[in-house]
């Protein structure tokens, strides 16, 4: 009955000052806005401050020799050759040999100095890839897709156009890595639209066979109609389709970041409140009414979870209505709510403790000032984690808020609760910690004598 | 009938002795008056009388039973109003008396009665709903005693409840201890103001230094300095050579400069104002101002400390 009453007094009294409602409320709300908005294009859209390398698997979905074999068949059947004539079939079947779609592809394009500097690839087994691509080890799978090589050369060498569609599947949550993954592939077609690459094969290959200087003509003929084919290579972005996953915009993502970021303030209020009490004596006269000192700091613990559970609820709301953000599965953001705001009232509630104990307020200052902002930039709220430097993303793990971000944004990309289920444990860990030791602050020795006693006012006297 | 008996208490912070073994006994009924300077050791010794803190040594006896024994069987006896405003002044003076009306274990009905009784006692029954940090300085100090009695508490620990308020509600206040005495409350009320004491209060400790340094009924603290009669002087210039002309006056024990005036003490130096004015005058000095004290608290603090209560 005693904590209810805490309880319900100090929810007043927080409601009933405008200093601290902007700060808890009304700034994310802005923020939220603000930044989604700002940072709209660092998202799906595309852009990108990446700088990093980008690891990624290429697959290769066709068979070189089966290709290589085909398209000999090819250039040996009757349609190809009535069109160009059995010498000029000979011809290319014979140049055929160095033409070659493969190396075009990993040497001249993905080994050149230039994409090197950005992307990082290695071949893998289409099964291999998608494991590499869920665990987050790479950005991106590049598939090359059947008849890559038959295409490619029929294209290449023959007036015939094949369609090749190279495919790049990305992970939702490395979205502008792969925004970078698909910005390189298309530059791949314009790199082979660039004649350098195509003529130098073209050229190199005419000369090796001697063709005559009207083969050569026409093959340089040729090569203005290759490099029409070539620009028709497509590269399609598929946010892991083989997941079905939805991808998260600015505002989806803005919208997490800043209640998970914003939440921290709760806590940090928190931290104050004990001291407060003490400051004006209010919780000597609660001492004195025969209030356990226990049942004071539940009060504080739970005074702190309801204010981060009604924070969280106002900004999933102003985002769900105003922005358009879907939470995604309502027990599993609630479930991660509870835990999110289990964590922050134990946070709370521990250095509500240190603070009364210290006898200042430096405490809760710093947490204020320096700790929130440095978890919230380690948590992602401020960037996306992704395109943080890898310290930065390793240290992410000891930010409250990064885990909770990681599970909000998990179930918004469709994931099932039980995919958040250590983010939610995590959570609750933390939440427990700090209570537990909140409770030991306030039992180690000379803790409760410092409690019961306002020195200062009682020597004053 | 003893309610509260205090044996031989101390209170020590590091090396500061803030209560220096005091003793004294509260009866049933009575207000007791602990009187002194800031720093006397006043507040220290309430603190641990309310159970808040725990002494260095002694015993706190309430109704027979040491304080510390049990300490959370006897707070719902106690009533604490504390020299701060202990409040939350973002709250209204309805919201603060029911928390702490809740805090004392009241509710639903009953607390609502006790809150409109309370109101009723301490005269702010019309401004209930106001917030506290709109009230005047004196509307603060009633509710900050009204949430100390709603619980009815048969001991009520008043700490300086009446620092910086203006004169009106300062007769408030001291007319609503003395209607709480009258209803049979029991109460123990510290000041640095010796009107107060002397206007309240049946038996008085006085307190410096953290020592009880005499204690007694007002006539038997007064008897101390029987026939010892003080006289103040304002002079156009303060001169300390005046002083020792003053000593030479038959009577005079004390002459002494005290802030901005002289005070003369002695046995019936009343009758000697004649000579006092005459040695001022030969002196060079004018009078501005002459003010004969009849033995007080005052009086009493001053011949037993050699300096005034407000220092």
């Amino acid at each position: 009955m005693k904590v209810l009453s805490i309880i319900a007094k100090d929810l007043k009294t927080i409601l009933s000052d405008k200093k601290a409602l902007a700060i808890i409320l009304v700034m994310p709300l802005v923020l939220m806005v603000i930044l989604s908005s700002a940072l709209r294009g660092t998202f799906i859209s595309g852009g990108t401050g990446d700088t990093s390398k980008v690891n990624i698997a290429v697959v290769k979905q066709y068979d070189m020799i089966r290709d290589s074999q085909r398209f000999d068949e090819t250039l040996g059947g009757g349609l190809l050759v009535q069109g160009m004539g059995k010498e000029s079939a000979e011809e290319l079947k014979a140049a055929s040999g160095d033409v070659d779609p493969e190396k075009l592809f990993f040497e001249d394009f993905l080994g050149s100095d230039e994409v090197a500097k950005i992307i990082a690839y290695r071949v893998e087994q289409s099964d291999k890839a998608h494991d590499l691509l869920n665990s987050g080890e790479i950005s991106a799978v590049v598939l090359l897709p059947e008849n890559f090589v038959y295409d490619m050369k029929m294209n290449m060498l023959t007036p015939f156009r094949n369609r090749v569609d190279i495919r790049v599947l990305t992970h939702p949550d490395r979205s502008i890595s792969g925004q970078v993954v698909q910005s390189v592939v298309e530059a791949y077609s314009d790199a082979m639209t660039s004649v350098i690459i195509g003529k130098n094969v073209l050229v190199e290959a005419s000369m090796e066979y001697e063709l005559t200087e009207d083969g050569f003509k026409g093959m340089k003929g040729a090569m203005d109609e290759i490099t029409e084919i070539i620009k028709n290579i497509r590269t399609d972005v598929d946010n892991m389709e083989v997941q079905g996953r939805k991808q998260i915009s600015s505002f989806d993502y803005y919208s997490v970041a800043m209640l998970t970021m914003f939440i921290l303030f709760a806590a940090g209020h928190g931290g104050r409140m004990l001291l407060e009490e003490k400051d004006n004596m209010t919780y000597q006269r609660m001492i004195i009414a025969g209030t356990p000192r226990l049942g004071i700091m539940a009060g504080k613990f739970l005074t702190v979870f309801l204010i981060a559970i009604l924070q969280i609820g106002i900004m999933i709301a102003f985002s769900r209505f105003a922005l358009k953000v879907q939470w995604g599965d309502t027990k599993a953001v609630l479930l991660i709510s509870i835990s999110a705001a289990f964590a922050i009232a134990g946070i709370g509630s521990a250095l509500a403790a240190a603070t009364f104990r210290a006898g200042n307020y430096k405490m809760a200052s710093i947490f204020e000032t320096a700790v929130i902002q440095t978890m919230a930039l380690l948590g992602g709220s401020f960037f996306p984690i992704d395109i943080m430097p890898s310290v930065f993303q390793k240290l992410s793990v000891i930010s409250v808020n990064g885990v909770a971000l990681k599970a909000y944004l998990k179930i918004m990309k469709g994931y099932g609760a039980s995919e958040v289920m250590t983010h939610i444990t995590v959570l609750t860990a933390i939440g427990a910690l700090f209570a537990l030791v909140s409770v030991l602050i306030l039992r180690e020795k000379g803790g409760l004598k410092d409690a019961q006693y306002n020195q200062v006012k009682a020597l004053k006297a | 009938m003893t309610l509260l008996q205090v044996n031989d208490l101390y209170k020590e912070f590091g090396s500061t002795k803030a209560v220096a073994g005091i003793s004294f006994e509260v009866r049933k009924g009575e207000v007791f008056g602990l009187l002194g300077p800031n720093g006397a050791g006043k507040s220290t010794t309430i603190s641990m009388v309310s159970t808040l803190i725990p002494p260095t040594k002694g015993e706190i006896i309430f109704e027979g039973e040491n304080i510390f024994r049990d300490p959370a069987s006897l707070r719902h006896k106690l009533g604490v109003v504390p020299q701060d405003i202990a409040l939350y002044p973002t709250l209204s003076g309805y919201e603060n008396l029911s928390f702490w009306g809740s805090m004392y274990g009241l509710k639903g009905t009953a607390l609502k009665k006790r809150i409109g009784e309370v109101a009723e006692i301490i005269g702010l029954n019309g401004r209930l709903k106001d917030r506290v940090d709109k009230y005047s300085g004196g509307m603060k100090r009633r509710i900050n005693i009204g949430a100390a009695l709603l619980h009815k508490p048969e001991l009520l620990i008043m700490d300086e409840p009446t620092v910086g308020i203006d004169p009106q509600s300062r007769n408030h206040i001291l007319d609503t201890v003395l209607e709480l005495n009258r209803q049979g409350m029991t109460i123990i009320y510290t000041s640095h103001y010796m009107e107060e004491v002397e206007y309240l209060c049946s038996r008085i400790c006085i307190m410096d230094q953290g020592k009880i340094i005499a204690s007694g009924t007002q006539e038997e603290l007064v008897e101390l300095i029987k026939g010892q009669t003080q006289v103040s002087l304002k002079l156009d210039k303060m001169d300390r050579e005046v002083l020792a002309r003053l000593r030479e006056i038959r009577g005079v024990a004390k002459a002494e400069l005290l802030q901005d005036e002289i005070s003369v003490t002695g046995e019936n130096v009343d009758t000697a104002l004649a000579d006092i004015i005459a040695k001022v005058t030969e002196h060079g000095r004018r009078i501005s101002s002459i003010d004969v004290k009849k033995p007080n608290l005052e009086a009493v603090f001053l011949h037993l400390t050699g300096k005034a209560l407000r220092d």
